[in-house]
């Protein structure tokens, strides 16, 4: 595929990729910083159906031979490190490296400036990489998938993984609707927990 | 069926429907989704303005030029455009700084921009060592059952806790 054409085919899918984050609220900070305080679902909802329409997808596409995998070669110290420094930005920044671009379009300011600061971490490491370069392949283990690992063929696990995450998605809407963790503004913001403290705990209330 | 004048869909069908977007990412580029090596294009091709050396460097030319590279970051602008219509369509289109930041941090427009500012830095420094982000491995590791996806992931969620309990709560 020509550079024009994969840019055309890359604006076209990021339309529809961003239309849908906006729509899902999963890029609203205090629906990211809500999900790493386990008091807000609405990320892990979205996320667990997107691995699991995903897996389906796959399924097909590689049980018919119209697609082969492209997994990310495995390598433990680096996924672990670069995984928990990712985690950390994620909360700090309250978007992800994709959604910092729905944060741009729907308005939100402080977005910019989160994505200057990722430039400058992608150019930090691009200068760091070459003395990173020993430890980041340290236990390297190729690009291993868990059909490899229980010597499977890779689609009807695909399909029996996608079973489970579906029963998980019902069984979180049975046990607090999505509807519930949205807020007035759609923002994932919603009013302090009925026996939490409220900001003004401990100030003592002006006699009516 | 939802409208696109409604400010959320349920994110069961959101999430599926994003996870259909890998058929073309697959079938037309024989890659899967994902957003943060577009920061590394995007930052290199800035670097060689100041350092014209930095395409020697064997991670900055790997991503300087080629079909997949530039379908990323054009993935990634196309993010902002869908944004920006959604958002307009429904009448959720922000201002300032989300309000969030003031009830568990404390922070006014400055702090929270430098806050952003760190966070960006961090997310990126992490997901290049990590060699992916919350498409990357997320998404798209996970949905190829990839054993270091699921690590990366395991991580992401452990580093994301850790930070957000320093936090006052959001409720």
């Amino acid at each position: 595929m020509s550079v024009f054409s994969a840019v055309l085919l890359g604006l076209a899918m990021g339309v529809v990729f961003g239309f849908l984050l906006e729509k899902s609220r999963v890029f609203e900070p205090a629906v990211i910083v809500g999900q790493f305080q386990l008091r807000n679902f609405l990320m892990l909802r979205v996320f667990l159906a997107g691995v699991a329409a995903g897996l389906v997808v796959l399924a097909v596409l590689t049980g018919f031979g119209w697609a082969k995998l492209a997994p990310k070669a495995t390598l433990p110290v680096a996924d672990l490190v670069g995984g928990l420094v990712l985690g950390a930005g994620i909360a700090l920044a309250g978007a992800c490296p994709g959604t910092v671009l729905v944060q741009i379009g729907a308005g939100y300011r402080d977005a910019w400036f989160t994505l200057a600061g990722g430039l400058l971490g992608a150019v930090t490491f691009i200068y760091a990489e070459p003395a990173l370069a020993p430890w980041l392949a340290a236990g390297g283990q190729g690009k291993l998938t868990l059909d490899v690992v229980l010597g499977v063929p890779f689609w009807p696990l695909a399909l029996a993984v996608a079973v489970p995450l579906s029963l998980v998605l019902w069984t979180m809407e049975r046990w607090r609707p999505w509807r519930t963790e949205l807020g007035d503004a759609a923002d994932g913001l919603l009013p302090p927990a009925a026996g939490a403290a409220s900001p003004h705990a401990g100030r003592a209330l002006p006699a009516e | 069926m939802p409208r696109l004048t409604e400010k959320a869909w349920s994110p069961y069908l959101a999430g599926a429907a994003i996870g259909l977007l890998q058929i073309p990412a697959f079938l037309f580029l024989g890659t899967a989704l994902g957003a943060s090596s577009s920061y590394v294009t995007v930052g290199a091709t800035l670097a060689e303005v100041f350092d014209p050396g930095v395409r020697a460097l064997r991670y900055a030319a790997a991503h300087l030029s080629g079909a997949k590279n530039w379908w990323q970051v054009a993935l990634v602008a196309g993010i902002a455009l869908g944004a920006l219509l959604s958002a307009s369509l429904s009448g959720a289109r922000r201002r300032g700084i989300a309000p969030v930041w003031q009830r568990i941090a404390g922070v006014g427009p400055g702090g929270r921009f430098a806050m952003a500012f760190a966070g960006g830095f961090l997310m990126l420094l992490g997901a290049r060592i990590a060699d992916g982000c919350t498409s990357g491995h997320g998404l798209s590791g996970m949905a190829q059952l990839a054993i270091g996806s699921f690590i990366a992931v395991g991580a992401m969620f452990a580093g994301g806790i850790a930070t957000a309990m320093l936090f006052r709560p959001v409720r």
